[in-house]
């Protein structure tokens, strides 16, 4: 990677972190939003168990209706009296259907609206017709807020993964970060790289270089991260990574690489080299995340290739002291469900 | 005295110039590394960008680079020389730095002073003379770093052995202070000699055992009845992390003839093999069965060393 320009600089250059109290990646848990919890093929007439921050989701289909519950099915009538406000008492969750995934509502039950729902343009709403490939299950050994900023942090590539993702060599290389109260958008434009290896041999891709613009758009209260990379020459490889925050220490994605405009046997493979991946980013999220928890009062330091991350370290942080107030209200500025096609550069 | 301590952290060996190891000293997370002229440095193993730990990192000629986003600090002062793709004209801010600590690297060691106050006094491993063949290990017992120092006095034959010798629980004398560490010494006899450790008239050996005041630096003799040394080790010790402990050691045997000795220890001898073991794992159960008894001292002495050391006189 070389010669990244942040536009757009504002409260997030590098050293916004010393500004404001310290980072507690651990310590966030936002609340009114939906959570995609399973993928809608995981989930027949057994119930499983799902996790949200520590708030258990119980998920199955009784007589073909999708049911999620703070208990097991057989629980449901003895415990119902337990039940919390997550479920306003009742002992189910507001649950639907959209994209290949169950969104299950964390919050204040009557809250719980579809018009909050994210849209993923370039999934199936209904989710037919996703094929199994593409959905595959990761787990982060770090909060959710860790691990997504892991994702938005382009720099650890060349030194984490550079086996994987290759030399990072290009003549330029642009990022820049735009945000909401309820989003972070980070659109990276590169010229003139490099082919990766992986697109070179098993991705039919014979140019010696490629152009990449990649947009990754971050719903913020449920760690929903959407991502438009599309190389020229090559194709697009859109995916979803919905970080579902299990406790303080874990997170659960279930993601789905949709690859189904590649070329064979790409379009299979591609979606596995979370394989290699993953296991790199956890080496380095598991010590990190039991540091987040030292009361020693040092704080992170930044470079300006931390604008995006700090950026959303801060949105993150507004959310939450806005929570803290009792405000769970969307912004003006917020509106989770509208179309992101052109957000995310789809259609050129 | 100053307010710090010197910690004797790993054996010399144990570091080379083209991996970087990671140690715990007091509980806390270091790494060390050589440069390519071979000088020993230790850092704090947390990167201060994002506090990943800096031991899998890559040694390159600036120093030690960190394997998340390639940060690179330098070993003496821990100063971040180096940020990738930063322009040539763009500077890395100098308060951008990872803990440092100073190193003395002696006699088979690498320290690392740990405390607030200027170095002061000597090395532990100072009084570590080694002639001859050395022994040395690491390893990390499962017991307390307190407890440790405490067994050492009350029952060193938990965690350490000689080949031939049976150590005794009867001990000879009250632990005495010598500077800044309490000894004592116990009977020893051959094993398969005599009539038994019981009822011998007088022990042939003598296990001598010097636990320090502050710090971690134990020392440990093997001597004769007429206190003549026949094996000596050091071991250093420290807090790991969940109550384990640390230890690094390195021991000789000494060229006297041990009179007495039977066959085993004289061909052990001839075959080059080590005349001691210190234990690499501890037994719970023999541990817990333990009568305290001369680690009584160590608190009270502790406590006139620390008035000691802020000038208080008792009469
Ligand atoms: S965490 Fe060490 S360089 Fe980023
Ligand atoms: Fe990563």
């Amino acid at each position: 990677m070389s010669d990244i320009a942040i536009a757009e600089v504002g409260a997030a250059d590098g050293s916004e972190n010393s500004r404001q109290a310290d980072w507690v990646p651990i310590h966030f848990d936002l609340r009114d939003t939906w959570f995609p919890v399973a993928f809608s093929a995981d989930i027949g007439t057994q119930a499983v168990r799902r996790i949200v921050h520590a708030q258990p989701y119980y998920l199955w289909r009784d007589r073909g209706r999708l049911r999620a519950a703070e208990f097991r099915p057989d629980q449901l009538e003895p415990l119902r009296r337990s039940a919390t406000a997550f479920t306003g008492g009742t002992g189910h969750y507001p649950v639907t259907e959209r994209y290949g995934y169950v969104w299950a509502w964390y919050g204040n039950s009557d809250n719980a609206d579809l018009a909050l729902n994210p849209c993923i343009p370039f999934l199936p709403v209904d989710g037919s017709k996703i094929p199994r490939y593409t959905q595959r299950t990761v787990r982060f050994d770090a909060a959710s807020p860790l691990s997504v900023e892991n994702l938005i942090d382009l720099t650890h590539a060349d030194f984490l993964h550079a086996n994987a993702i290759g030399d990072g060599r290009c003549e330029s290389d642009i990022v820049e970060v735009q945000s909401t109260s309820e989003t972070v958008t980070r659109t990276r434009i590169v010229t003139r790289k490099s082919v990766a290896p992986v697109m070179r041999w098993i991705g039919g891709v014979r140019a010696k270089y490629q152009d990449l613009r990649a947009v990754l758009h971050v719903h913020l209260r449920n760690n929903l991260a959407i991502s438009y990379p599309s190389f020229s020459s090559g194709y697009a490889i859109p995916n979803v990574q919905p970080f579902v925050p299990v406790g303080r220490h874990r997170s659960r994605v279930d993601q789905t690489n949709y690859t189904v405009a590649a070329p064979a046997p790409f379009r299979w493979l591609m979606p596995r080299i979370s394989y290699v991946i993953q296991p790199q980013d956890n080496a380095v999220l598991r010590p990190q995340n039991e540091r987040y928890f030292d009361a020693d009062g040092r704080r992170d330091l930044s470079s300006r290739f931390d604008a995006p991350g700090n950026r959303y370290r801060l949105l993150m942080r507004r959310l939450a002291e806005r929570q803290r107030q009792g405000d769970f209200s969307y912004a003006a500025d917020a509106n989770p469900s509208a179309d992101i096609s052109v957000v995310l550069g789809m259609n050129g | 005295m100053g307010d710090g301590q010197w910690w004797a952290v790993s054996l010399t060996e144990a570091v080379g110039n083209n991996k970087p190891l990671s140690v715990v000293c007091e509980g806390e997370e270091l790494v060390l590394f050589r440069n390519a002229a071979g000088r020993a440095f230790a850092l704090e193993d947390r990167c201060p960008h994002r506090r990943v730990p800096l031991s899998p990192g890559v040694l390159t000629p600036g120093g030690l680079q960190c394997p998340y986003h390639g940060w690179t600090f330098d070993g003496a002062s821990g100063v971040c020389r180096e940020i990738p793709n930063l322009h040539a004209d763009e500077r890395v801010p100098s308060r951008h730095a990872a803990r440092a600590f100073l190193v003395a690297e002696a006699d088979g060691f690498i320290h690392v002073w740990r405390g607030s106050g200027a170095p002061t006094g000597v090395l532990p491993s100072a009084a570590y003379r080694p002639i001859g063949r050395e022994y040395s290990g690491s390893a990390v017992v499962n017991i307390v770093h307190g407890t440790y120092l405490e067994t050492m006095l009350d029952g060193p034959e938990c965690l350490l052995a000689f080949p031939g010798v049976t150590i005794t629980d009867f001990f000879l004398g009250d632990p005495r202070r010598e500077g800044e560490h309490l000894v004592l010494d116990r009977g020893g006899v051959w094993k398969g000699k005599g009539i038994g450790p019981a009822f011998v008239r007088d022990h042939p050996l003598v296990l001598r055992t010097r636990v320090p005041l502050a710090g971690g630096a134990i020392f440990v003799e093997l001597l004769t009845a007429a206190e003549v040394p026949l094996v000596t080790i050091f071991i250093a010790s420290t807090a790991n992390r969940r109550g384990t402990t640390s230890l690094n050691w390195r021991g000789f045997r000494h060229a006297h003839h041990a009179p007495g000795a039977p066959f085993a220890w004289r061909l052990r001898r001839t075959a080059g093999r080590a005349p001691f073991e210190v234990l690499p794992e501890v037994k719970g159960k023999s541990i817990a069965a333990l009568r305290v008894a001369p680690s009584l001292e160590l608190a009270t002495s502790r406590m006139r060393q620390g008035a000691e050391c802020r000038g208080e006189h008792n009469e």
